[in-house]
C-alpha cells in the first residue's frame, strides 16, 4: 500500500521549493512555495496568496499553511519543472512493482 | 505530519470542512491531525454584514474535519479592520 | 482490439499505463472533465497531465427555479496533478 503512494510522495518532492497552485475541493486556490509534502501527500506552502481575493479574504493574514492532502482537488505548476519522460518511466516501473 | 510542529504555539487559522474559519493558539496536535487550539474564535464571513467574532475558548478539533491550517501573521491581522470584510462563507469541502 | 487479448493487460489500470504519454480525457467529480497528455498515475487515480484543458459545466438557475443552458467554462494548465479520488473514469482522447 505504501508502494503506491511513493511515485506521487516522490514527484512531489522534486518540486520541493517551486512555486504552486493547490486548488482545494471548496474551490480555494492557494499559490506558495512548497516547503513541504509527506506520505498523505500533505502539503506546506511558504509566502501564499489566494487566487481570487476580493472572493476569499478570509487568508489575508495567513503567511504559510499546510494543506491536509484529501482535500486538494488539483495542483498547478508549471511544465519547465517536471520531467515527463523520467515521470513516465518512474510509473511503469511502479506498476510493474505494484504486482509483484 | 512534522509540518505541523513548527505552528504549535503560534495563532493559527484552521478551516474546517464544512467552511467555517476558526483562529487560536495551536497547543498540540497528532498525525491525524487533530487539533487543541486555546483562546480560539470562530470568525463568521457573511455578505451582509463584517466579520463577526465568535469566542469558543478551548477547543479539540478533530482532525477528520480540519482542511487547512495556516500561521496567521499576527501584526498583520491585527492591522486589518475585519469588521469591515464582507466575503461569502467559504464553501464546503464537496467529496 | 489485439491488445486487449494481451496477458499484459489483465487489469483496468492496465489500460491507463497503455495511455502514458497519449492525450487521455477524464471525467471527474463535480462536472468537470480534462483532457492532457497523461504522464503518471497511481494506484488511487492521482494523476499528472501536461497540455491540460479543464471544461466546467454549469447549470445556472434562474430566480424562479428555472434552469438555463448548460454553460461551459474552459482553462488550461500546462501541468497539472489531479488527485485520485476525483476521478471517476479514463478514456483515450476522442
Amino acid at each position: 500500500m505504501l508502494l503506491a503512494q511513493q511515485l506521487m510522495f516522490s514527484f512531489f518532492k522534486t518540486l520541493t521549493d517551486q512555486v504552486i497552485t493547490v486548488e482545494l475541493k471548496n474551490d480555494l486556490s492557494i499559490t506558495g512555495t512548497l516547503k513541504s509534502v509527506d506520505q498523505f501527500l500533505n502539503i506546506r506552502l511558504d509566502g501564499i496568496s489566494v487566487e481570487d481575493p476580493e472572493r476569499h479574504p478570509h487568508m489575508l493574514a495567513v503567511k504559510n499553511c499546510f494543506i491536509r492532502g484529501s482535500v486538494v482537488r488539483y495542483v498547478r505548476m508549471q511544465a519547465r519543472n517536471v520531467d515527463t519522460t523520467l515521470l513516465e518511466d518512474a510509473t511503469r516501473r511502479e506498476a510493474k512493482e505494484g504486482k509483484k | 505530519m512534522s509540518a505541523v510542529e513548527a505552528y504549535v504555539d503560534q495563532t493559527v487559522q484552521v478551516i474546517l470542512y464544512d467552511g467555517r474559519v476558526i483562529v487560536g493558539k495551536l497547543r498540540g496536535f497528532d498525525v491525524r491531525t487533530n487539533l487543541i487550539l486555546s483562546d480560539c474564535m470562530e470568525r463568521e464571513f457573511s455578505q451582509d454584514q463584517g466579520v463577526e467574532m465568535v469566542p469558543l475558548g478551548l477547543y479539540m478539533i478533530k482532525g477528520d474535519n480540519v482542511a487547512l491550517i495556516g500561521e496567521v501573521d499576527d501584526e498583520k491581522d491585527a492591522g486589518l479592520d475585519w469588521s469591515e470584510v464582507r466575503a461569502e462563507p467559504i464553501g464546503e469541502i464537496t467529496i | 482490439m489485439d491488445q486487449l487479448a494481451n496477458s499484459t493487460l489483465a487489469e483496468p489500470l492496465d489500460l491507463v499505463k497503455l495511455a502514458l504519454g497519449e492525450r487521455v480525457f477524464i471525467k471527474l467529480r463535480g462536472e468537470r472533465t480534462v483532457t492532457g497528455i497523461l504522464h503518471a498515475y497511481d494506484a488511487h487515480m492521482n494523476l499528472v497531465m501536461s497540455q491540460a484543458e479543464e471544461s466546467i459545466h454549469i447549470v445556472d438557475v434562474t430566480d424562479d427555479g428555472q434552469a438555463l443552458p448548460p454553460r461551459v467554462e474552459k482553462r488550461e494548465v500546462e501541468m497539472l496533478f489531479v488527485r485520485g479520488d476525483g476521478v471517476i473514469m479514463i478514456a483515450p482522447a476522442p
